[in-house]
């Protein structure tokens, strides 16, 4: 049995523990690498447009995709009962829906807020505007990855490394940053990666890291890069920092320090230990040396975050979260730091929780790397 | 076409006042003021996502890579520019965008009310709204909370739509879009020729498009001899003759797209896809009726169906979207209008094969240029 059909039949449980008819888990055709795809979650399938699937009390799916032409595709990849592919998704699903002894009192939603107003109204309407709403459902549900979906993060982190690995020989002054992304981006899809949430950026001076854009390449130039594949719709990311030319020893020295956060927030990893914990362990490495008062944004974002398309829990890694670390979650932790003497840098890791921590997922820790001129 | 949408476009989309500089947005700004004085509206809001941004790009330059952005232009004061991005990115936003008030849209309150606030007036005021429809919930009810029994929402759609025929400097960057798009097609076809795989040859020709600053691209191929088409699989050594792919790009915000037929041997689907767009293309001209143009490929393709993947529809405007709308299909009442760009497309596919052939074309008042066509149609 596949990771989709347990939780297709984890979600028949609850309906019948709950006292509910169906439950609808809605897309908008979007794959944010930050939120959970609720359609994702429950059928195995990335639909190209707008999606839906209907899960009723006892056992029974059916996937609705857009357009109509990617019903094929879906069908043969869907782990649902039946898949329906349409080019109306309020109409297809009131039909699937006809189809069931389902009362909209009786439905749950999942993901409507994510949908545009127009497809939100007539999906509602659909359902008699009577159904409820749990937008948590789905990334609550996929909050630990399954063994498949382990080794197709794992998978996606080797991408990554080898993606940075043909950065580092493709890489060169006078190139421009647009031009890294791309050949970066199409090597790595060259690999089997589906998608890639791709920022890379160069300065002199880093604020924070970006979109690649039309910047000249040159020595001295420190580039950022957050290299994030998709395989099977698992995400992960590494953060390098990489300096054209000799790096300086004040860059090392700093970029140690980094290091040392990363190693501090591993350790302090471990199934039961709240985001926060996590959080502080890397901020007070960086307290230590001086730099508690670039611990808030805007000289930081996050500590790391969960990563879509499955569940984005244990969601940011910050001081407010309140959430707690489970043996199996999977996300990217990264003390990624504006210094003022070196300007921002970069290093993290996709990582899996263990007993003893997070347990980096990628093969080589992220080191600060220079490309010889 | 529908095509799968990324978690994040990773090409470079500076403002290039090279480019397009500053007066070509005050004149498409003053025609949105003229709007708002027709309609007696105190400003008008357009809002725009990753997947579906035209009106906002066209306004004020800006793409969103991911989530959504909003412009704010008041008939009277200065724009300001909401992104759904953190503070801290704010600066690299402002690279994207002539207008210079950037503020993230994380931060609703402080950045949306003060600067409703400076609309002033007592009375009852009309807002115009644009892609709206896109809106997630929340945000929305965010935006009511804050306008309101003061201010009412009117939705300007379709009459924005209209104000945005393309302009000569469009139409500059719409043929240097359809240059890229044949280079990838181009490369695309050779490499499939070459004994690549569908979906290898398709990746050469997707990296040759992106290494010619193309912002975005967007491939499929056919699996099932061009019965269908199918997103991104992975699956690089399979190889099906005939071959079918689609390649759009999107290159300094204009999107051209081709699809690619390809076999050893003409077959059927093949020949009646280059009658059907040869059909249209005669009957192609100002003032014509798009459901008329619909009926003439039809017509050309014989006993066979129009394909399954161009969902009853043989074509419609192109430029800062993929679908700007003007579909030519069977129900479309509507009738051409000359300084428009249409990507046109006419195909089949039977229980064995499939082909569809393509072209990008101008609508002038004399005729039509052909921008680009698919290679060997």
């Amino acid at each position: 049995m596949s990771i989709y059909e347990t939780r297709l039949a984890a979600t028949a449980q609850h309906l019948r523990d709950e006292g509910l008819d169906a439950l609808v888990a809605l897309n908008f055709g979007q794959n944010s690498f930050l939120e959970s795809h609720a359609v994702f979650v429950l059928a195995g399938v990335r639909p190209i447009g707008e999606s839906a699937v209907v899960v009723d009390r006892d056992g029974g799916s059916t996937l609705i995709v857009t357009p109509a032409w990617d019903g094929e595709r879906a069908a043969a990849l869907s782990r649902t009962a039946r898949t329906v592919g349409a080019d109306d998704l309020p109409a297809a699903l009131e039909k699937a829906l006809a189809a069931r002894p389902i009362d909209p009192r009786k439905t749950l939603t999942v993901g409507l807020s994510t949908l545009g107003l127009d497809l939100a109204r007539r999906v509602e309407a659909a359902l008699g505007g009577k159904a409820r709403a749990d937008d948590n459902y789905a990334r609550k549900l996929a909050r630990i990855r399954a063994p498949e979906e382990l080794a197709a993060a794992r998978k996606a982190t080797e991408i990554a490394e080898r993606g940075y690995e043909h950065f580092l020989k493709f890489v060169r002054r006078g190139l421009r940053e647009f031009e890294l992304a791309a050949e970066l981006y199409c090597f790595m899809k060259g690999l089997g990666a589906e998608d890639n949430f791709l920022l890379l950026s160069a300065s002199q001076h880093n604020l924070a890291v970006t979109a690649a854009g039309r910047r000249l390449l040159d020595v001295g130039d420190i580039i950022l890069s957050e290299i994030t594949p998709c395989y099977q719709g698992q995400f992960a990311q590494i953060c390098r920092t990489t300096v054209i030319g000799e790096t300086t020893k004040v860059q090392r020295d700093k970029y140690a320090l980094l290091q040392e956060a990363m190693r501090r927030g591993q350790a302090a990893a471990v199934p039961g230990a709240s985001v926060r914990e996590v959080t502080n362990a890397m901020d007070d490495c960086l307290r230590a040396a001086g730099y508690g008062d670039y611990c808030r944004p805007p000289y930081m974002r996050v500590r790391g975050h969960g990563l879509g398309i499955t569940s984005d829990l244990p969601g940011d890694l910050t001081v407010d979260s309140d959430g707690r670390l489970e043996d199996g979650m999977v996300f990217v932790m990264h003390p990624n730091q504006y210094i003022p003497e070196t300007g921002y840098l970069m290093c993290g890791e996709p990582v899996v929780i263990t007993s003893v921590g997070a347990q980096a997922l990628s093969s080589r820790m992220a080191e600060l790397d220079s490309i010889a001129v | 076409m529908r095509t799968m949408h990324p978690s994040i476009m990773i090409g470079s989309y500076g403002w290039e006042q090279d480019r397009v500089p500053r007066d070509e947005f005050q004149i498409r700004l003053d025609a949105l003021h003229a709007l708002m004085d027709r309609q007696g509206l105190a400003a008008v809001l357009v809002y725009g996502d990753a997947r579906e941004h035209a009106a906002l790009a066209w306004f004020a330059n800006f793409i969103p890579r991911m989530r959504w952005a909003m412009a704010l232009f008041p008939r009277k004061g200065e724009p300001r520019l909401l992104t759904s991005m953190s503070p801290r990115d704010v600066p690299a936003m402002r690279q994207m965008t002539w207008i210079p008030d950037v503020m993230s849209g994380w931060n609703w309150e402080s950045a949306f009310d003060p600067w409703l606030a400076k609309l002033g007036g007592e009375d009852p005021a009309g807002i115009g709204s644009i892609g709206f429809d896109l809106m997630r919930p929340p945000l929305m009810q965010s935006l009511q909370k804050s306008l309101g029994n003061r201010f009412r929402l009117q939705a300007v759609d379709g009459e924005v739509l209209a104000l945005r025929s393309t302009r000569p400097r469009e139409l500059s960057l719409i043929r240097e879009a359809c240059k890229v798009v044949e280079a990838g097609a181009v490369t695309m076809r050779n490499a499939w020729r070459g004994g690549l795989g569908n979906e290898a040859a398709a990746l050469e020709g997707e990296r040759v498009a992106r290494a010619m600053a193309a912002q975005d691209v967007r491939t499929l191929v056919s699996f099932d001899r061009g019965r269908t088409l199918s997103p991104f699989r992975g699956s690089f050594d399979a190889r099906a003759e005939p071959f079918l792919g689609y390649i759009a790009v999107k290159h300094m915000g204009y999107w051209a797209e081709l699809f690619v037929s390809e076999a050893d041997q003409a077959g059927k689907p093949a020949g009646a896809a280059k009658a059907g767009l040869s059909a249209l293309l005669q009957a192609f001209e100002t003032g014509a009726s798009a459901g008329v143009l619909h009926r003439r490929a039809i017509d050309a393709l014989g006993p066979s169906p129009l394909h399954p993947v161009l969902g009853g529809s043989v074509g419609r405007r192109m430029g800062v979207s993929p679908a700007e709308g003007g579909e030519l299909g069977a129900g479309s009442m509507h009738t051409l209008v000359h300084g428009h760009v249409y990507g046109l497309h006419v195909g089949t596919a039977d229980e064995q094969s499939g082909a569809i052939a393509s072209a990008m074309i101008m609508l002038s008042a004399a005729g039509y240029d052909v921008l680009v066509r698919s290679p060997d149609m």
